[in-house]
């Protein structure tokens, strides 16, 4: 008889929550756009302090590099009182579209699943 | 510790990650370097000390995974934006030096496009060289094929004839679909797959 292995149930949670928040990384990283252009380090600082996503530093820009090429953000470099350039990121009009969509595609997605969960508060079984 | 020793660790760490930027052109290299030294700059307040530039290094990851998953990325955006075929065959070249999975991978839809482009070029060709153009079985061993079209030895024995023009015409649009969509699944996978710098 052949018993399989099974893998501790917090590592599979932490894979689970792990797929998750990549899924829901290129509408986090569109969203915090939405008020105006930021520089790339200005984004893991509002990702990780407004929705407690600690990005890998060095992801951030292929990601921002991808999501031009798909029209959805522009950048431009700019001279910063810092002393050296900066390369901004804004949303193009088809970025505005897109993260709009993809927002209301997550919400529906979510109040689904919250309804779903209900049960389980206060249930300690 | 100074600053200059600060800078001189920023310019050993872009160098190392230019180094690895494989299939990139010098522009995008150029772009790719130019962000994360401004990102360096950005982290270390403008400081530069040699220990605000190694924290931010460390933050940014190892050179060859920060170099390996700008260039995944990028040649994978390249595939979403042109699918064209000839496009996902550059972009196979692109990767091929990153890894031996990449090198396998534009290995593999190289020879499939030729494949395919044989038995096309030949069944197109048949009609106006028929004693030329054909699969033909070499006398050495019955294993032996030759396709395309060329003068071959006289023992040589033509297997299809004139069936060439369907069967090869079928036979080579599928064999560049099959190649082509082998193609972009595997840029996508090398992109999905490609090792993150951790947090």
């Amino acid at each position: 008889m052949v018993s399989k292995q099974v893998a501790p149930a917090e590592d599979e949670t932490g894979k689970w929550e792990t797929q998750l928040r990549k899924g829901g990384l290129g509408l986090a990283v569109l969203a915090t756009l939405w008020p105006g252009r930021l520089y790339g380090l200005e984004m893991l600082r509002r990702l990780d302090a407004d929705a407690g996503l600690s990005v890998p530093e060095g992801t951030i820009y292929p990601l921002l590099s991808r999501l031009k090429a798909e029209g959805l953000v522009d950048s431009e470099w700019v001279e910063s009182d810092a002393g050296h350039p900066r390369k901004y990121y804004a949303l193009t009009e088809l970025g505005r579209r897109r993260v709009r969509d993809m927002a209301a595609g997550w919400r529906a997605f979510a109040t689904g699943l919250e309804r779903l969960l209900a049960p389980l508060d206060g249930d300690n079984r | 510790m100074s600053r200059e020793q600060g800078q001189a660790h920023l310019d050993t760490y872009l160098a190392q990650v230019h180094r690895h930027l494989h299939g990139l052109s010098e522009t995008e290299a150029r772009e790719t370097l130019a962000e994360l030294r401004s990102h360096v700059l950005d982290r270390t307040e403008g400081q530069l000390s040699p220990a605000a530039v190694e924290a931010a290094i460390a933050a940014l990851g190892a050179p060859r995974d920060v170099a390996r998953v700008n260039v995944t990325e990028r040649v994978a955006s390249a595939v979403e934006t042109n699918r064209s075929p000839l496009s996902v065959l550059r972009a196979t070249g692109r990767l091929a030096r990153l890894s031996l999975q990449g090198f396998t991978v534009f290995f593999v839809s190289l020879s499939g496009y030729l494949l395919a482009a044989g038995f096309l070029v030949t069944a197109i060709v048949k009609p106006f060289a028929p004693a030329r153009a054909g699969l033909w079985i070499l006398p050495a061993d019955d294993l032996s094929f030759s396709l395309g079209v060329m003068d071959h030895s006289p023992l040589a024995r033509e297997v299809l004839g004139w069936w060439i023009i369907p069967i090869g015409l079928v036979v080579g649009l599928g064999l560049a679909w099959l190649t082509w969509r082998f193609g972009v699944f595997s840029v996508r996978g090398m992109a999905r797959g490609v090792k993150r710098p951790a947090a």
